[in-house]
């Protein structure tokens, strides 16, 4: 994976402030296709993401890719979260890690 | 036809207010019409009359030019006229109307009301039968007599009754007109005791008629009273019976009952007045006649009962200082707010089931009672009763205080039934106060008793978290303690059960979070022995939060002043012992704070991660021996042939037991730490017990597998709660810090910790904070940290805010709470100062703050402890 640029956390609403930047997201897998996975976001919207992963998916997934709109990510890495998680720690976190505290991250 | 005669028309004339018809055009009624031959002219046919305005009658003479009307059946008895013009003479010491001009409006009617004859009015009448009927007087007097009439009719005679009874009646209770049945039971007293008139009382419920009813429903026995609705019956009055009829007709409008059956009561002992007041009778039904509901003459309208147990009096009522009630008083009335009302409660004990509220009252006198109301009392007036409202109320009754429950300084209290009123005033809002205290200074309470009842007011130096705890009974319940500091240097405890917890205590949690130092006052409040002394809150305690009183303010401003800095001594010992709830800090404030070093050890949890671990001497042989349900556990020494001997038992073994004594270096965001673990908290940590390991290492001496396990357990991260205390070692004083327990992290209810600290934090920054350090953002600046709301230490629990620009840093910004986020990108740029990426040391957010600002620092949890600045502490390696 080409770690040069830092991928941001984002949740449902902070995607679309990132297109065509690299993103990363905890989503909840919903259904999962041939070449794509829908999921929901931290804050409950829909996020289509695109590719396929190599490995079975467990509940909670992390993706690592490029924002192409403000619902869907074309993932390069996958992350197996476990089927435990939580969404709402995960949500503040990408709110502060885009507000207040962004100097910390990017 | 609907006609209105005009009510006291013929008083007026009999006094000689009116004489002609310039003063007045009355509408009088002709009662009776005849013939007068006169003597002295041939034939000359004059007619004379008599008039009533309905409740008197008097003599008129026709004038000659209006004969036609009267003998073309114009003018007849019973036609409503009115006097156009009229004359009034005195002839022969009594007045005589002659009546000039008439409009003749109805020809033909009904008598209205029963007038009466007299050239005297009825006061005098009243006078003159003396105890008869002064109920006419009075009813005519209108009845606003206080009590206090009643109280003296009742006094002169057993008349009086009538007397009394119609003020009573239509007054008081009777139902003051409102038809309440007295509920004092002192009137009825009275009226029992003067003359078991009270049927005169009773017939005021009836309505004015009092003095009517008095005759008849009163006859005596009050039982008839209640007979008064179906007055009939009741009647002893036999000779009242017509009369009686008319009243009855008022009685049995009047459907008091309810109040019947008190008036009743009190009447029957008394009752033996049986006197049937036929002296009333007589002479009231015929001087005085009974209202019929359509009329109303000058006499106040009776208070009729068919309008409802709670009409109103139309009296003003007495209304009595609080601090004068006494079961004695008569009919009395208080205004007062309500300072407290407790929830409608059920019930039951032997004598069956029930429900119960009661409600405090404060009046302007500074006089302070409790209401208590039962059952469908309770019903009525629960949902009338509302906090800080100002109230009328009457008809209580009252009994002796219970000094359990009641902690108000009255030696009364009231009951309420049915015949209680309450009514709601709008008006003289500011002299009744809101509450009433009697504040304590806290360094009076050491010396009072326990299980006292005071309050006090101070500022809440510190407040601690909900816990739950496990009452005797089984059930549990919710406590939550706090400190409390006022003037007089001293500090404490008080404690809040149940609901305070998380209404008051919530709030006051987080003004203190927020830095704020919030007033409290607490009223009723009980004093307990509980380590020194200590204040709980009880079922009828209340909670003010930054009042607006005298006292709140001065507290304020002293605390401004000085009471930040002045150690308060805690009359109440701090119970730090194992039950507490978990204490937050980082590693730093164990320095900082100088935990340890006070008599008693500090417990805290610290969150960090196991850098190293000593395993030169990783366990210790110990003796096994069972000493209670605990082994010995102290070392044993080695008698060289495979025993063990251990002093303490003194005794041998020949196998002892290994135990854990590891020597770990802890380390968090803000500073690093020995500790020592031992056996439970080792086992916890090696995940094997210390005989394994000791196997491992020594018997089997399987290198590589002690490496690996020890290479595990390194920069594990636990939540560890210590125990810290100073000790002495050969002339030096250490602080030594022991794992009692390890736990893991739970990353989700941290990270949620964490998020409200940092909510809380900026809080503080938008309130109090002046300071904002160049370019960044970061919350909480400065101050923030050090603010310190005391915890549970009394050296330290000064506050200390910092407003630093302390130029230091300290620790790393932990990225502690990204659980499972994952690496971040490392960015190009690190700070020098702070040592994380992202920005340059002149835009470092840390260089301004104190220490332990940092998101780490919200392991304060719930105590609200901010760690102080304290010296810069360069850590080399971040984490």
């Amino acid at each position: 994976m080409d770690a040069s640029s830092p991928a941001v956390f984002v949740n449902g609403a902070l995607l679309r402030r990132f297109i065509g930047q690299k993103v990363r997201a905890v989503i909840q897998v919903m259904r999962s296709d041939i070449g794509s996975v829908i999921g929901k976001s931290t804050d409950d919207q829909q996020i289509v993401v695109k590719g396929s992963p190599q490995l079975p998916l467990t509940t909670y997934l992390e993706v690592i890719g490029i924002a192409e709109t403000d619902n869907t990510i074309r993932a390069e890495v996958w992350t197996n979260f476990g089927d435990s998680f939580d969404a709402q720690n995960y949500n503040e976190l990408c709110k502060l890690a885009n507000g207040e505290f962004r100097h910390m991250f990017i | 036809m609907e006609v209105s005669l005009t009510a006291g028309a013929i008083g007026k004339i009999m006094s000689g207010e009116v004489t002609k018809e310039i003063d007045m055009m009355p509408v009088l009624q002709v009662t009776e019409v005849r013939q007068i031959k006169s003597q002295q002219e041939p034939v000359r046919e004059r007619f004379r009359m008599l008039v009533s305005d309905g409740t008197q009658l008097h003599q008129g003479m026709l004038g000659a030019d209006l004969n036609h009307l009267v003998k073309s059946g114009t003018l007849q008895a019973g036609s409503i006229v009115r006097l156009t013009k009229f004359l009034c003479n005195v002839i022969k010491d009594r007045r005589i109307v002659i009546i000039m001009q008439v409009d003749v409006i109805t020809t033909k009617a009904d008598i209205i009301g029963h007038p009466v004859l007299g050239g005297k009015t009825n006061d005098q009448r009243v006078a003159d039968s003396s105890n008869k009927s002064n109920a006419t007087g009075f009813e005519q007097q209108g009845r606003s007599e206080p009590i206090a009439s009643c109280q003296i009719n009742n006094t002169e005679t057993g008349r009086s009754n009538a007397a009394i009874s119609p003020e009573v009646g239509h007054r008081q209770g009777f139902g003051a007109g409102s038809s309440v049945p007295t509920s004092t039971p002192s009137t009825w007293a009275y009226n029992n005791t003067e003359t078991g008139r009270s049927n005169a009382t009773i017939s005021s419920e009836v309505g004015q008629r009092q003095g009517f009813s008095a005759g008849s429903s009163v006859p005596a026995s009050a039982p008839s009273t209640r007979a008064y609705n179906t007055p009939e019956t009741g009647r002893s009055n036999a000779a009242f019976s017509p009369e009686v009829g008319q009243r009855q007709g008022f009685g049995a409008g009047s459907s008091v009952p309810a109040s019947v059956p008190s008036t009743r009561a009190y009447n029957n002992p008394s009752a033996g007045q049986g006197v049937p007041r036929q002296d009333h009778a007589r002479d009231p039904p015929t001087s005085y006649p009974p209202r019929q509901p359509a009329y109303q003459p000058q006499i106040p309208p009776p208070m009729y009962a068919n309008r409802g147990p709670m009409a109103r009096n139309e009296a003003p009522p007495r209304i009595i200082p609080i601090n004068a009630l006494s079961p004695y008083s008569g009919r009395w009335t208080i205004k007062a707010r309500v300072t407290n009302k407790a929830g409608l409660r059920q019930y039951s004990n032997p004598r069956g089931e029930g429900k119960v509220f009661s409600f405090d009252l404060l009046d302007a006198d500074g006089g302070e009672i409790r209401v208590t109301c039962f059952n469908a009392v309770a019903d009525q007036f629960f949902d009338q009763i509302v906090v800080g409202n100002v109230y009328l109320i009457s008809r209580g009754s009252l009994r002796p205080a219970q000094k359990n429950f009641n902690h108000l300084p009255n030696d009364y209290e009231i009951m309420l039934d049915n015949a209680s009123t309450i009514k709601q005033c709008y008006e003289e809002d500011a002299v009744i106060p809101r509450h009433q205290f009697h504040f304590r200074i806290i360094g009076d309470i050491e010396s009072m008793e326990n299980n006292s009842i005071i309050d006090v007011i101070g500022i809440v130096s510190s407040i601690s978290a909900t816990v739950v705890i496990m009452r005797k009974n089984g059930t549990e319940t919710q406590k939550r303690s706090l400190q409390l500091k006022d003037m007089s240097g001293r500090s404490v405890e008080v404690t809040m059960w149940g609901d305070f917890c998380n209404a008051e205590g919530q709030r006051l949690q987080n003004l203190c979070d927020s830095g704020g130092f919030p007033v409290l006052a607490v009223k009723a409040g009980r004093i307990s022995e509980f380590n020194g002394k200590a204040v709980s809150t009880i079922g009828s305690s209340q909670l003010f939060i930054d009042p607006d009183f005298v006292e709140a303010q001065k507290l304020k401003d002293w605390f401004e002043r000085e009471g930040k800095s002045v150690p308060c001594i805690s009359i109440s010992r701090e119970f730090t012992g194992s039950g507490r709830v978990d204490v937050r800090k980082t590693i730093s404030q164990i320095k900082d704070e100088k935990l340890g070093t006070s008599e008693k050890p500090d417990w805290i949890t610290v969150s960090a991660t196991i850098i190293y671990t000593k395993f030169d001497n990783f366990c210790y042989t110990a003796c096994p021996i069972m000493n209670g349900d605990r082994p010995c556990s102290k070392k044993v020494t080695s008698n060289g042939d495979g025993t063990w001997t251990c002093e303490k038992c003194d005794k041998s073994v020949d196998e002892c037991d290994y135990r854990y004594i590891l020597q770990l270096q802890i380390q968090d965001h803000t500073d690093l730490t020995w500790v020592t673990a031992f056996q439970e908290a080792g086992e916890d940590i090696m995940g094997m017990s210390a005989k394994e390991l000791y196997h491992v290492k020594y018997v089997s001496e399987e290198e590589e597998k002690f490496e690996s396990i020890i290479r595990n357990v390194a920069f594990t991260k636990y939540i560890f709660k210590l125990k810290v205390k100073e000790e002495t070692f050969s002339d030096e004083q250490r602080v030594k810090a022991t794992v009692v327990k390890v736990d893991k992290v739970n990353y989700s209810s941290d990270t949620r910790t964490i998020l409200d600290a940092m909510d809380k934090l900026r809080n503080i920054d938008a309130t109090s904070l002046p300071i904002k350090p160049e370019g960044s953002n970061y919350s909480a600046e400065a101050v923030n940290t050090s603010i310190r709301s005391s915890g549970t230490r009394d050296p330290s629990s000064v506050d200390r805010r910092d407003f630093g620009l302390h130029a230091h840093q300290s620790g790393q910004y932990g990225n502690q709470y990204s659980s499972g986020s994952g690496a971040h990108g490392g960015g190009a740029t690190s700070c020098n100062v702070c040592g994380n990426s992202g920005h340059v040391s002149a835009n470092c957010p840390s260089a301004n703050e104190p220490q332990g600002q940092y998101m780490g620092n919200s392991y304060r949890g719930t105590s609200g402890s901010y760690g102080g600045g304290g010296p810069p502490r360069q850590h080399v390696g971040s984490y």
